[in-house]
């Protein structure tokens, strides 16, 4: 194995990701290659570096207060309820409302409403020409 | 039956029957892991609080999508990554906006870092991987705290992001290979400034 395949694995080979065979053909390549045996140095370096971090200090109350999110959660669903009561409830009376004129429309054979009609009139004496007028006025004048 | 012993799929069942209390073994087994891994990705430990919150409020809400032939820690991994990115993103947007109305944005997880005052300072020294980390593009440094910090597989990463393992490699050699380039130079620069001012 050749020192540029090597750098491509040493990442692989660090995270022993590799196979065993591959892993024991670096290992042989590292034994000795200079060069390949420094970058692997810097590598190691590297991550030891990364996992000096310490972890965040944990919340000793973070599981109640997760817990607490969860009750929250499902309060909200339910917040809006009273007002979804109150939309039905005031659908119900106007539906009903509706049906029950229309029942009684129905039952008692109540007249439907006459269609509007319109009668030409002549105005003689004036230059107004042809007026369309509504009976109920001409109605009026009738009398 | 004792709580330690009960497996993470056992728990989810009992969840789902309705012992909502359960859920709690999940939130204390796995909320160390959650936060450690939203804390390295936006390297702001109160952000990372709250987003890990939300993130355990998703996964109740989804646990009926879980498919037990998975694996549950990467199931919830998956939620955390989604929302951690999508915290990053706004984050972005808001620095974006801010920028264009010409005002100044000195909010975590871009702020500048306090001057050094001692480069062997272990402080000092965090703090410079912190700012290299953030350096990094989301997907490699995604991949490598996946791998540094939280130890996973790159078949256990590959479950979380969807990637091939071929691009999980590239992503974490990548990564190590600038950090390795970046803090090397930080480090030179260091030398420079420490030999001069001893002249």
């Amino acid at each position: 194995m050749n020192c540029k395949k090597v750098s491509r694995l040493l990442s692989i080979y660090q995270d022993r990701e590799l196979t065993s065979a591959l892993e024991r053909q670096v290992e042989f390549h590292l034994r000795d290659c200079h060069a390949c045996r420094s970058e692997w140095d810097g590598l190691q370096e590297l991550v030891g570096s990364l996992k000096c971090l310490p972890p965040p200090a944990s919340d000793p109350y973070f599981p109640t207060k997760v817990m607490a999110g969860l009750q929250d959660n499902r309060a909200a669903k339910f917040r809006l309820l009273p007002a979804i009561a109150y939309a039905l409830i005031f659908l119900t009376m106007f539906l009903s409302g509706f049906f029950l004129q229309l029942s009684y429309n129905n039952t008692m054979g109540a007249e439907k409403p006459k269609a509007a009609t319109f009668t030409a009139v002549l105005l003689e004496n004036q230059d107004l020409g042809l007026l369309a007028v509504h009976d109920n006025t001409l109605a009026l004048f009738e009398r | 039956m004792d709580q330690q012993t009960l497996t993470d799929d056992e728990i989810v069942t009992a969840v789902l029957a309705g012992r909502r209390q359960d859920f709690e073994i999940l939130v204390r087994r796995y909320s160390g892991k959650i936060i450690h891994f939203i804390t390295r990705m936006t390297q702001d430990r109160d952000e990372a609080q709250s987003i890990a919150q939300e993130v355990f409020l998703k996964i109740f809400q989804n646990l009926p999508y879980y498919r037990k032939e998975n694996n549950f820690s990467a199931f919830i991994f998956k939620i955390a990554k989604n929302m951690t990115l999508n915290w990053l993103n706004r984050e972005k947007r808001t620095i974006l906006f801010s920028r264009l109305l010409g005002r100044e944005f000195n909010k975590a997880p871009f702020r500048q870092e306090p001057p050094r005052v001692s480069p062997q300072d272990q402080k000092e020294r965090e703090s410079e991987i912190t700012r290299n980390l953030l350096l990094l593009a989301e997907e490699q440094r995604l991949a490598l705290i996946l791998k540094v910090y939280l130890e996973f597989s790159y078949k256990q990463i590959r479950e979380i992001t969807g990637w091939s393992i071929p691009k999980i490699e590239t992503l974490i050699s990548r990564a190590k290979s600038r950090l390795k380039k970046n803090i090397l130079l930080q480090e030179r620069s260091h030398e420079v400034v420490y030999t001069a001012r001893k002249k």
